[in-house]
């Protein structure tokens, strides 16, 4: 009673109550940058959205003979010096009569207006819908009578202007949807490790009574003691079934068998190529060792009993994954699989699981230890006493309680897949041509040597957008951690 | 405590065992093997092929192959690199001394400049200073290595015109020639200088996402351990501000910093990544990137099983280091 008399009285002051959320709000927007970076994002984003409409030329149009032209200059003012609408010149290709080298020279015979919003190329919009609008262009442009080149040209004469913007869909989508898959994997991976730690599953069950068993227990019944219903395999289906968890156990069974048996015959496969290329010492000494491991495994589905903890599985998982160095396993992995030929879709999608395969094991480390210690609240107890399911008390229950650290991690992961996936498009391992990304892009700059870097210096424009694009991100993660964290009091 | 470095090691066999397979299993993945590229050279006929094929042991199913790799590591020997047609070991050590020398002196730069400037950050917060090293720390950390390798070269070409002479190179780790001789005929000290003046850009490039990263940690770790409760009694029982800063600050907060040098270990082998393929820096990098194209497998193999090994060796240690230096955590 007192204590709603007390919160009455101080809203009746003029101090609002405010929620997590609200509080949270607040202090993201006290954030000095936060606000100047997701303006930045937004504005990159609408731009690689309506890429078609920004770019003056379509993605894979090349002009062959047109390679590494400089940025068409845009002029204002006419020779004489009077203000005009802003337009721009012919560039003319031709060859240098003493050096023998490529020059590029502008005509201006005829001055070639800059429209704006007017009709060009066709393209769908969104994917479905046909428009032909442009920002900018001409009639000139369609027709090729002069180029507008606002970023220069790369390799294959195309516009690098144009290229950035559709480039810029798969560099910064990459980035939203490859943490979102590892997120999705480390939340549920963790969420499992975490909620079923300590608690043990079964990867085998013997045939017969192991002979080492000490006599059963004497609650557990007479008529246990023989050689098949003291076995593994019979206690299991005998609490199977007095649970009616029978088809459930059943299908686990067959999974198992099928398991081992696959293992064995793999081992037996392998021992046999071994022995077939290896004299001496190497070979007594593998014969044994393979020997033994066939032994094992044949003791254990005869007579074994195997249960491991899902939790150690899922963490040895991570640990392997995080024991190759990451750059290492991203170059090798996508280096291996780069040497397909794929549709450019594919290999979207191929850079896109690469990328989340080799992110997720960090994630669900850090899942699991909430989960731990979130299973142990009273409302998650709570919801098990009123009969809740497993999936329902981790899903609805224990991962919403993370959703602060969550929101945390993903905005702080993206940027860094974002550099992973232009680190490999520089290298040639991510998206390939004809497609475009930023990191693909800037490894233009590269070709031709070292020297010629000196002559074309608009190459490096699409690093100068990898570089935007992850520290606005950064920032943006920054405020949502000082913003979502409960310890932070500024 | 050494039932513990003995149980850690225990650990460590399953998860090398999984890691080197892992990266086996990846190996397979790509179409053909080394030999597919010769089948398209019209001088090698079908039986040489073949031959290749059983000599290499590419015939045998992968996880013989596996088998037998991991048979020779345990005897300390990495394979025959397929390309290069020695010990994988010789086209190893090499790479790895010179991406040595690029790590080892971006190590130095990334402690000796992060740590003053995140003492200087943590105990002027809010400061001009602090602000200019904290845009600073997010620049650093934003910018993309290859493209500040890219910028670098630039700014080197750009001081070469300017100039008229190179005041850092363009690439590369040592000149052909010094003074007019060979590189290999100068004097020790004059190679060293050569290469350690290659070194100075890439080490730049290098360093500069460490530096940023470190600079942050630090000023965090000075800023929570300045509000403890025992600096006010430091400061409270009269000391002076000099004594406890670098007393009872300063030698707390680097605590976790000192920890983490464990995880240099497998840096200063796996090389500087990006910066060695746009630089040119003979590095490990650019030979693993050769051995993928050309799907050298015991070249991966190797190198990937050395830096397993290190890393694992490098947590351990950092495990330890902590121990040892943070008297609050026992092993036991």
């Amino acid at each position: 009673m007192s204590d709603t008399h007390d919160t009455n009285l101080r809203e009746g002051l003029g101090e609002r109550s405010q929620s997590y959320w609200q509080k949270a709000w607040m202090r993201f927007r006290r954030h000095p940058f936060a606000r100047w970076a997701g303006g930045v994002l937004v504005v990159l984003y609408l731009l690689a959205l309506f890429a078609d409409f920004v770019a003056p030329y379509p993605e894979a149009q090349s002009f062959r003979k047109l390679q590494f032209v400089r940025p068409t200059k845009i002029y204002f003012k006419t020779e004489d010096g009077r203000w005009s609408r802003p337009y721009v010149c012919k560039v003319e290709r031709s060859r240098n009569p003493r050096t023998f080298k490529l020059e590029f020279k502008e005509n201006c015979d005829e001055k070639h207006t800059i429209y704006f919003f007017v009709r060009g190329s066709k393209y769908k919009f969104l994917g479905f819908l046909p428009m032909d609008l442009h920002l900018m262009g001409g009639p000139w442009l369609v027709e090729e009578k002069a180029y507008l080149f606002l970023w220069g040209t790369d390799d294959f004469g195309r516009d690098l202007f144009s290229r950035i913007w559709f480039g810029a869909r798969i560099s910064l989508t990459i980035g939203i949807l490859a943490s979102l898959v590892a997120l999705i994997l480390g939340v549920t991976l963790g969420g499992i490790s975490g909620y079923y730690a300590g608690s043990r599953m079964h990867i085998v069950r013997g045939v017969f009574r192991s002979p080492f068993r000490r006599p059963a227990l004497p609650e557990e019944g007479a008529g246990e003691e023989g050689w098949l219903s003291g076995s593994s395999l019979a206690r299991g289906l005998r609490e199977a079934s007095r649970n009616r968890q029978l088809p459930g156990f059943l299908l686990g069974l067959i999974v198992q068998y099928a398991f081992w048996f696959t293992a064995a015959y793999v081992v037996w496969i392998t021992m046999q190529g071994f022995l077939s290329i290896s004299t001496g010492l190497e070979r007594y000494v593998a014969a044994t060792v393979f020997a033994l491991l066939l032994a094992y495994m044949a003791w254990q589905v005869l007579a074994g009993e195997v249960a491991i903890d899902v939790d150690d599985l899922i963490m040895r998982s991570t640990e392997i994954l995080a024991a190759i160095p990451g750059l290492f396993l991203l170059i090798i992995l996508s280096g291996m699989l780069a040497q397909y030929d794929l549709p450019s879709s594919t290999r979207f999608l191929l850079v896109l699981v690469i990328l989340s395969f080799v992110g997720w094991g960090g994630l669900a480390r850090n899942i699991r230890g909430f989960v731990l210690q979130l299973r142990e609240m009273e409302y998650a107890q709570a919801a098990k006493a009123l009969g809740a399911g497993d999936g329902r008390i981790l899903f609805r229950h224990i991962i919403p309680g993370t959703l602060g650290y969550l929101i945390v991690v993903v905005s702080l992961a993206i940027p860094g897949y974002i550099l992973a996936e232009s680190g490999l498009s520089f290298l040639g391992l991510g998206i390939q041509e004809p497609s475009s990304s930023w990191g693909l892009l800037l490894s233009k700059a590269q070709q031709g040597g070292i020297v010629a870097l000196k002559s074309r210096p608009w190459l490096f424009l699409p690093g100068f957008f990898i570089f935007v694009s992850i520290l606005t991100y950064n920032y943006l993660g920054d405020a949502l951690r000082d913003a979502l964290d409960p310890r932070a009091e500024h | 405590m050494s039932a513990y470095v003995l149980r850690r090691f225990m650990h460590l066999i399953p998860t090398f065992l999984g890691a080197t397979f892992l990266a086996f299993l990846v190996i397979q993945l790509a179409p053909g093997d080394f030999v597919t590229r010769l089948e398209l050279d019209p001088s090698y006929d079908r039986a040489q092929i073949e031959n290749f094929r059983r000599l290499f042991g590419l015939d045998q199913p992968f996880t013989v192959q596996y088998a037998k790799w991991l048979s020779g590591f345990l005897k300390g020997y990495l394979g025959l690199s397929l390309s290069y047609q020695t010990d994988v070991w010789h086209v190893l050590k090499p790479r790895i001394l010179n991406s040595m020398v690029l790590v080892i002196s971006s190590i130095v730069f990334i402690y000796v400049v992060s740590i003053p400037i995140g003492i200087y950050s943590a105990l002027r917060q809010y400061s001009w200073g602090d602000r200019f090293w904290t845009t600073f720390a997010f620049f650093g950390l934003a910018i993309p290595n290859f493209f500040f390798a890219l910028l670098m070269l630039y700014f080197a070409l750009w001081l070469k015109d300017t100039f008229g002479h190179e005041i850092f190179p363009i690439g590369g780790m040592r000149s052909l020639y010094i003074d007019g001789a060979d590189f290999f005929q100068a004097p020790k000290w004059r190679q060293w200088l050569n290469v350690l003046w290659h070194a100075v850009l890439p080490v730049i490039v290098a360093g500069t996402a460490g530096t940023a990263g470190l600079t942050r940690v630090m000023r965090t770790q000075m800023l929570e351990t300045k509000m403890q409760d025992y600096v006010r009694t430091a400061r409270a029982k009269g000391l002076s501000e000099r004594v406890v800063i670098y007393k009872h600050i300063l030698r707390n907060a680097v605590i976790p910093i000192v920890a983490s040098i464990g995880f240099l270990l497998p840096e200063l082998f796996g090389g500087a990544g990006f910066v060695e393929v746009v630089m040119a820096w003979p590095g490990l990098t650019p030979l693993i990137l050769d051995a993928i194209f050309s799907i050298d497998v015991y070249i991966i193999m190797g190198s990937i099983a050395i830096s397993v090994v290190l890393l694992m060796i490098g947590n351990l240690l950092s495990d330890l280091l902590l121990a040892w230096v943070d008297p609050r955590i026992r092993y036991s």
